[in-house]
């Protein structure tokens, strides 16, 4: 499988001046996607209040057999793993700091509600119910500022970049491929100033 | 030393350097235990497969698609490769030991590409017939009617509980709006709960409970209970705190204000919250109302919804389902594969690894490498074909021993031949005695260097017939003497013969021995040559010796009463008639001259027989020379003497009187064989590799013929017309009791040469 990168256009200048921020960042680029499968998902990494948060998005991320394995009952999960890393010339790229976002979503077809939930790392953040699907996508696939590091960790003028991958559970595949076939990849490249 | 006895053992892999396994652990393939533990889990692992199939249907989606699948998935990627790995490594294997020409190579790849052929068409056939089988069956699993019923079973029982909650929710609302002009605010509920009676008892509702807004009670911010009508339907394990959540979340403005409340096998009630407005719209409390829906109607309705989802989650995961399914099948294939391809394997390497181990071993034995073993791997035929092997290998190092003892033994008796035949090599080589063999086919076969100077032969007619060689002239009597020996075969041959050499007689003492075999067969003859001529002259000189002093004895004796009476007739006839007188004088003058002369003559024969033996002492030879030719200076006016003395010449042992005597007698014949007119050479030389001295006198005289030189040495010969004849003689007696030698020769140009040697 072919991910191809797409560079999405700057927008620091009003980002530093809406979120206020404590820090000076100056975006080289402030997001790109990666597309698989017609999905695309979104990345913008922002340093604020000495953190780095980041808001994604995965566009058409309900597809059909997503949208029937959620209607069928079965729990369906959308992970995201999120890393914070820096290119290396010479070898691999470091990794800064990494956390995991999960959003579960149970369709009850007796009482035609849904049932979401959200965790981070394991912790659940949120849950409620809802019956509204829109609400269901946008749980699934819409997350705004969820922390990655702090800035302490990152080096002044380094260029950074946010990594996003997320797949969907259960998969519906004929055969398990070990190395992430269905991963959709996001990503978007920073350069942190204080 | 010990004999080191080497086993060849089953090698895994071509490598040199693995060092060899002990008998007490034996690779897999040769440990019959491990391979039915092999066997055995593989048969497990195969129960297993089988037995989670059979469970497929019960598992969770989850596990199904992140377990199973994944761990199939795993499982036969790690089967594909693992077949991949041998089949490449055993090919890799089978073209390299191919063009190695290793043995059997062609053999065993044949034998795998049997099994794995005999495997692979059928095994790849029922997997490809097998997974359509099983795609086609998933397909059908979902058929139209059954889809049908069940949507429309979770449509009915959905809309059961939706009308059911719409229903109640109504209730809320009417229930709320009675009550926006009610006070909530009142301590006596009473005519509260008289408002809310008729509805739980005219079953409208099973329970109602209302909030009013005001101070927090327990979890509910900002509310507080007043008042809750309930109907005694309702199960016991009801509690207030779903009721609470609801009514805390419908005040602050959720648009969610229903919740389903599952009491298990009891039942579910439905919740339903309003909120209580005033008129003026300001929010005074919570109404919450609540149905419920008794255990069988919400059991049935369960079941109704959880048979249309596990069919819909069968329908939505058919895709892993068939997955798992093909992997299952793909599992067992691969694992027909692997295993028939290291059966193939192993049954190639069981059928000819002992074959090449015995190929092997017989190399090394053929090689000379006999102690080579073959370790047995088995108690089948090929270990008696091993066992057999061994026992040859050890019954031909055995006798590759004994051969090997008996060649050194062989080799020390021959050395110990060799050293005796050089022994008996040098003897004759060193002896005097001539020595001739002849084989049985009258072939020389051996000749010393004492008899090819003897009978002047060069050694290498050794091969050639004894007839042949002996043909020559000179050489036919010993030729006689040879043949004569052959025939008799018993007795040795004895004879004397006398070979002309160098114009000289060469004495020889012969003895033909006929050599016969234990076997009585006849192996050739010896000729045994002496050189006797030194022992004829020495007896000869004895003889004459003796003559002489009998000769002397016998005539002196009478000479002096000769003589006497020849002087008395003298006198006696002094006075007598002149020509009486004259006669007598004469004669008594003749017989007195004769007999003086008489006496000369045998006084030179008593010398001859009592010649003293020489007192040597070191002299200087040529001092002693000159001095012998300084007496002749000024007596022969027309001879010239000339000296010529080596300066290297040592002190030699010698008695000089008589040495003297020697040079005087050859310088007078020399003088007289020349007349008197002539020139004479005395030389002396040093001959250190001979270890001799020589004393030439040569002259340039008529010279001596050849047949008359062996007669020179002899007493009484003489070419002289006066003398007695003994003066070589001496010479020769002087020069032997010296331990020298004596040889007469032409002087070239022309006259004689006498060389004289005696040892330094």
């Amino acid at each position: 499988m072919t991910n191809r990168l797409k560079m999405q256009p700057r927008k620091h200048e009003g980002t530093k001046r809406l979120v206020g921020l404590v820090f000076a960042v100056a975006f080289v680029s402030l997001g790109s996607v990666a597309r698989a499968d017609g999905q695309d998902l979104s990345v913008m990494p922002i340093a604020r209040d000495g953190q780095v948060v980041v808001s994604f998005e995965l566009s058409e991320g309900l597809t059909e057999d997503v949208r029937d394995a959620i209607q069928s009952g079965l729990p369906t999960t959308f992970s995201y793993e999120l890393e914070l890393r820096r290119s290396t010339a010479t070898w691999f790229d470091r990794t800064i700091a990494a956390v995991t976002m999960t959003a579960t979503v149970r369709f009850d077809n007796l009482t035609r509600r849904y049932q979401m939930s959200r965790t981070l790392d394991g912790r659940v953040e949120d849950a409620r119910p809802t019956e509204d699907q829109d609400a269901v996508r946008r749980w699934m696939t819409r997350f705004e500022h969820v922390p990655l590091s702090t800035t302490s960790a990152l080096e002044a003028d380094g260029e950074y970049y946010v990594r996003v991958r997320a797949h969907t559970q259960p998969r519906n595949t004929w055969f398990f491929w070990p190395w992430g076939r269905d991963w959709v990849l996001g990503r978007a490249k920073f350069t942190f100033i204080p | 030393m010990p004999a080191t006895v080497t086993s060849i053992t089953p090698r895994r892999t071509s490598g040199q350097g693995r060092p060899p396994q002990s008998a007490s652990r034996r690779p897999f393939r040769d440990n019959p235990r491990l391979i039915l533990a092999g066997i055995g889990a593989l048969v497990a692992v195969l129960v297993a497969i089988l037995a989670v199939a059979n469970r497929t249907p019960r598992l969770s989606p989850d596990f199904l698609t992140e377990f199973v699948l994944y761990a199939l998935s795993a499982a036969d990627l790690t089967m594909l490769v693992a077949l991949v790995f041998v089949l490449a490594r055993n090919i890799v294997k089978l073209v390299v030991e191919g063009r190695r020409t290793r043995p059997f190579a062609r053999f065993r790849a044949k034998l795998v590409a049997l099994l794995l052929g005999m495997t692979l068409v059928p095994a790849v056939l029922v997997l490809a017939v097998g997974s359509e089988l099983i795609r086609t069956s998933v397909e059908r699993w979902f058929n139209a009617p059954m889809d049908e019923i069940l949507t429309s079973a979770n449509q009915i029982a959905g809309d059961y509980y939706h009308e059911r909650q719409m229903l109640v929710s109504d209730h809320a609302k009417r229930i709320a709006r009675a009550l926006a002009s009610v006070n909530l605010g009142n301590p006596d509920v009473r005519p509260l709960r008289d408002l809310l009676a008729p509805d739980v008892t005219l079953q409208r509702v099973q329970m109602v409970e209302v909030y009013r807004v005001g101070r927090a009670s327990g979890s509910l911010p900002g509310l507080e209970p007043v008042v809750d009508v309930a109907a005694p339907a309702l199960p016991p394990g009801y509690s207030r705190a779903a009721a609470d959540r609801l009514a805390a979340q419908a005040l602050a403005g959720s648009s969610d204000t229903r919740s389903i409340e599952t009491l298990g096998s009891s039942g579910d009630l439905l919740h339903a919250a309003a909120v209580i407005r005033s008129k003026d719209g300001r929010a005074t409390g919570v109404v919450v109302a609540t149905d419920y829906l008794t255990g069988d109607l919400a059991l049935r309705s369960r079941r109704m919804t959880q048979a249309f989802e596990d069919y819909n989650q069968l329908r939505v995961l058919k895709r892993p389902l068939a997955g798992v399914y093909l992997s299952f099948f793909l599992m067992v294939t691969l694992l027909i594969l692997v295993g028939a391809t290291w059966m193939g394997l192993y049954l190639a390497k069981r059928i000819t690894r002992p074959v090449q181990m015995l190929a092997a071993a017989a190399r090394e034995i053929g090689a000379g490498h006999l102690d080579q073993r073959v370790e047995p791997q088995s108690n089948d035929e090929f270990g008696s074909l091993v066992e057999a092997f061994n026992t040859m290998a050890g019954e031909l190092a055995t006798s590759r021993r004994n051969v090997e003892r008996s060649t050194i033994e062989l080799e020390r008796k021959h050395i110990e031949t060799e050293i005796r035949r050089r022994y008996t090599e040098t003897i004759l080589e060193r002896i005097t005695t001539g020595v001739v063999s002849v084989d049985a086919a009258g072939a020389i076969t051996t000749i010393n260097s004492a008899a090819a100077r003897l009978l002047s032969l060069d050694r290498a007619i050794v091969g050639q017939p004894a007839r042949a060689v002996f043909d020559r002239a000179d050489l036919q009597p010993l030729g006689a003497l040879l043949a004569g020996a052959g025939r008799a075969k018993t007795e040795p041959a004895a004879q004397d013969i006398a070979i002309p050499r160098q114009q000289q007689e060469l004495h020889l003492a012969v003895v033909a021995t006929a050599l016969v075999g234990d076997s009585g067969a006849p192996e050739g003859v010896v000729l045994v040559l002496d050189d006797v001529t030194p022992l004829i002259r020495a007896q000869k000189v004895a003889a004459w010796r003796e003559v002489a002093r009998r000769l002397a004895h016998e005539i002196k004796n009478p000479l002096t009463p000769i003589q006497l009476c020849a002087e008395r007739l003298r006198r006696h006839f002094a006075g007598g008639p002149p020509a009486a007188k004259d006669l007598v004088d004469e004669c008594a003058a003749t017989i007195v001259g004769e007999v003086e002369s008489l006496k000369d003559l045998v006084d030179e024969f008593s010398q001859f027989a009592r010649m003293p033996a020489p007192r040597t002492v070191p002299t200087d030879l040529g001092q002693l020379v000159a001095e012998t030719l300084a007496l002749y200076n000024g007596i022969f006016t027309d001879v010239g003497i000339e000296q010529r003395t080596a300066a290297d010449v040592p002190l030699v042992r010698l008695d000089a009187e008589q040495i003297r005597r020697v040079v005087i007698n050859l310088v007078d014949n020399a003088i007289e064989a020349m007349e008197r007119r002539g020139q004479i050479i005395v030389e002396t030389q040093l001959d250190a590799p001979g270890g001799v001295v020589r004393v030439i006198v040569a002259d340039n005289g008529p010279g001596i013929p050849p047949a008359e030189r062996e007669k020179l040495f002899l007493p009484y010969y003489s070419t002289k017309r006066r003398g007695s004849g003994l003066g070589l003689a001496i010479v020769r007696r002087i020069i032997a009791e010296h331990g020298g030698s004596i040889e007469v020769g032409d002087n070239m140009p022309r006259g004689t040469r006498f060389t004289i040697e005696l040892p330094c």
